[in-house]
């Protein structure tokens, strides 16, 4: 493998100052959800870090994920693409396309091998794999071959990680998550759709910073923004609790900016970021603007019931099945009753 | 169809998120003047309503001392009101907030001058002088 | 199909058709029966009216028994109104109902709703020891006494998790509610539960005979 400038090697050759250093470092460790104590064996590791090879490959999705990083502030995804990484391959954003594109892929491939990083977005459909192809290469055939030598899969966006939007009923294209397909080594999943973009950074920052992954839950996010739900942070709580809803999107309630479970926000069951993260570099997220959360971190959020349920109606089928049932009822109970009623006429008859 | 004017949000902000920052804050105080120990209250992870964080901002307000940083991108570092308590804002190289701290000492680490840069000034100077 | 998604959707449903076939059932079934022969001139007209007022006036014990049955009534209100408190003054509850009733009500802060959920629990482990302990009740108990009183225990303790939370993630304790419900309303037509609809039935016939016959109701 190549011998790469370590990251704080990079930062002194472009003049950065101590102090600009210390910032950077205190950013990260913001970015990681780390305490600010851990400042000190952050800048330690960043020093010692050696910028790693991202390849990074977009199947079936809509590029809002790539969209969405490119909005990060912190650390700018151009600061992170030429301080931190090594973006080898991006088809959205990279000058080259066809053959050279290609080649640069196997290349960093080859001169990494074991060692890089692999992103993906967008879910890879198994129905008919001309489906979608780059390069004439088909999805999964790309992803089997670029996974084959990296040290981790990161999933990006909901796509990607749970099959998404393609994936929603009746999956038409046969959409299946990145988690499905690779077995044989790490995958976090980073969902949204799109994930919060300082999400996204800071996953790559952790692997940059410390050379591991992060701890993950149970569906493969990272605890450090997948850890709780919504609902435990929004800041609508307390009205939750007093019993403040807003019934409809106009009315005095989302006026006053109340809870907005009624309106069908699947905050309880979500899990992400949002709420203290926020989006735009902290600006507002979708309950703060007045929509409620659709849930889209979570797998098969499109099939989840309906944008405007409620989270506690029932998922009920059909009025019919339910009147077969009062029917069924009826004649059980006029069976009942004339065996009943034998009965009566046997006891008055004999008494 | 109401304009967006007509939406009025939450006149005075209530969301309950500021006063336990500022209870923290004066147990931070209280261990300083104790024992020294600095604490760092970093304010990314902490959930705001609308109206919160300007409404903390406020409450801090600005004390004698403010200082302009600048190293990838420009930070402000300004003790509040109350002194030993410091708001700190970074920002990157494209304006944008990248972090908001508050810090609970007798100077922030970051105002002082580094090991590093102190030692790399020195031999830019012994150049200058050419010795 | 995760727990969730079988809780709300299959779990649910079945439960919703055993609840309507087995309450009908049971209605049909007694409402049909032939009327016991009456042998004595009516002294009065025995009809629906008597039959709404004993509905309202058996709610009250009769002065005699008043010392005897002080403790389990209070407890047996203090129940009933707490469960009543958290299934129908709940919002998320309201909004389950809405969904297929089409319209809601205004309800209560959930710090209410805990308390009063709470106050159920309690008084119904008070009762449950009382059955335990009483020297009659404990001889004539039988298991549909003591399964009816668990399975409306069960949602009660299990909603009252989904706040407290310990450890486990929301949507499993949601699920666990949820199946827990589905169990109760499958249960509740048959065996003593079904007191939920048939109380109706029993206290209005006991009036309406009553009356005809000239007793006090």
């Amino acid at each position: 493998m190549k011998r790469t400038p370590t990251v704080g090697e990079v930062l002194q050759a472009k003049g950065v100052s101590r102090r600009g250093f210390l910032k950077y470092c205190a950013t990260t460790a913001s970015i990681l959800a780390l305490p600010p104590s851990m400042i000190p064996r952050i800048a330690e590791a960043i020093e010692n870090a050696r910028r790693p090879s991202v390849i990074w490959l977009s199947f079936q999705e809509c590029t809002g994920c790539t969209e969405s990083l490119t909005r990060s502030a912190s650390p700018t995804v151009e600061g992170l693409i030429f301080d931190a990484i090594s973006l080898d391959y991006h088809h959205t954003l990279q000058a080259a396309a066809g053959d050279q594109a290609e080649a640069a892929r196997h290349a960093a491939m080859e001169e990494n091998d074991g060692g890089y990083l692999v992103l993906v977005d967008g879910s890879i459909p198994l129905g008919n794999p001309g489906f979608s192809t780059i390069a004439g290469i088909s999805n999964v055939d790309m992803l089997k071959e670029t996974v084959a030598g990296a040290a981790a899969v990161v999933s990006i966006g909901s796509c990607a990680a749970f099959g998404g939007i393609p994936g929603a009923d009746p999956n038409p294209t046969g959409a299946v998550s990145v988690g499905e397909l690779v077995t044989d080594k790490p995958v976090i999943n980073v969902p949204g759709c799109p994930p919060i973009p300082m999400v996204m950074t800071a996953v790559l920052t952790q692997f940059l910073t410390f050379g591991t992954l992060p701890e993950l839950d149970k569906l493969g996010r990272p605890l450090a923004f997948y850890g709780k739900t919504i609902h435990d942070r929004c800041y609508r709580r307390p009205f939750y609790e007093q019993g403040k809803f807003a019934e409809s999107f106009d009315d005095k309630g989302a006026k006053a900016g109340w809870c907005l479970f009624k309106l069908g926000c699947k905050g309880p069951m979500t899990y992400n970021a949002c709420a203290t993260t926020k989006w735009n570099s902290g600006t507002s997220f979708p309950i703060e603007s007045g929509h409620p959360c659709l849930g889209c971190s979570e797998p098969g959020f499109w099939d989840l019931g309906g944008f405007y349920e409620p989270l506690s109606t029932g998922n009920f089928d059909s009025g019919e099945k339910l009147a077969g049932a009062a029917v069924a009822g009826v004649a059980l109970g006029v069976a009942a009753a004339a065996a009943g009623r034998r009965r009566q006429a046997k006891f008055t008859k004999e008494g | 169809m109401t304009s967006l004017e007509g939406i009025q949000a939450a006149a005075f902000p209530f969301h309950g998120n500021v006063r336990p920052i500022l209870n923290e804050v004066t147990h931070a105080l209280d261990r300083l003047l104790e024992t020294g120990e600095a604490t760092v209250i970093d304010l990314a992870g902490l959930p705001f309503g609308p109206g919160e964080l300007e409404y903390l901002e406020a409450s801090l307000g600005t004390g004698e001392l403010s200082a302009t940083l600048d190293a990838l991108g420009t930070s402000c570092i300004r003790e509040t009101a109350f002194p030993g308590v410091w708001w700190l804002e970074h920002r990157n190289a494209l304006d944008e907030v990248v972090g908001r701290y508050l810090e609970i000492t007798r100077t922030p680490e970051i105002l002082s001058s580094q090991e590093a840069d102190i030692v790399a000034g020195r031999a830019r100077l012994g150049d200058q002088l050419g010795n | 199909m995760d727990l969730l998604e079988f809780a709300r959707g299959p779990a649910l449903q079945v439960a919703a058709y055993i609840l309507v076939a087995g309450t009908i059932w049971r209605l049909v079934g007694i409402i049909l029966l032939k009327e016991k022969p009456e042998f004595s001139e009516p002294r009065a007209r025995g009809g629906l009216g008597a039959a709404l007022k004993v509905i309202y006036t058996r709610s009250f014990t009769a002065d005699p028994f008043k010392p005897a049955t002080l403790y389990p009534k209070i407890l047996a209100y203090v129940m009933h109104i707490g469960l009543f408190m958290v299934v129908f003054l709940f919002v998320p509850h309201i909004m389950f109902f809405e969904g297929f009733l089409g319209f809601d009500w205004p309800g209560l802060p959930n710090s209410i709703i805990f308390f009063g959920g709470v106050a159920a629990i309690v008084s119904g482990f008070a009762l449950l020891v009382r059955r335990l302990t009483h020297p009659v009740l404990r001889l004539i108990s039988n298991f549909d006494d003591y399964f009816s009183w668990f399975i409306t225990m069960l949602p009660l303790a299990t909603g009252l998790l989904i706040p407290v939370r310990l450890g486990v993630r929301y949507e499993t304790l949601l699920a666990i509610h949820i199946i827990t419900v589905a169990a109760l309303l499958i249960w509740l037509p048959f065996g003593k539960l079904g007191h939920t609809f048939l109380v109706f039935v029993t206290r209005g016939t006991t009036g309406m005979v009553f009356e005809r016959r000239g007793a006090k109701t």
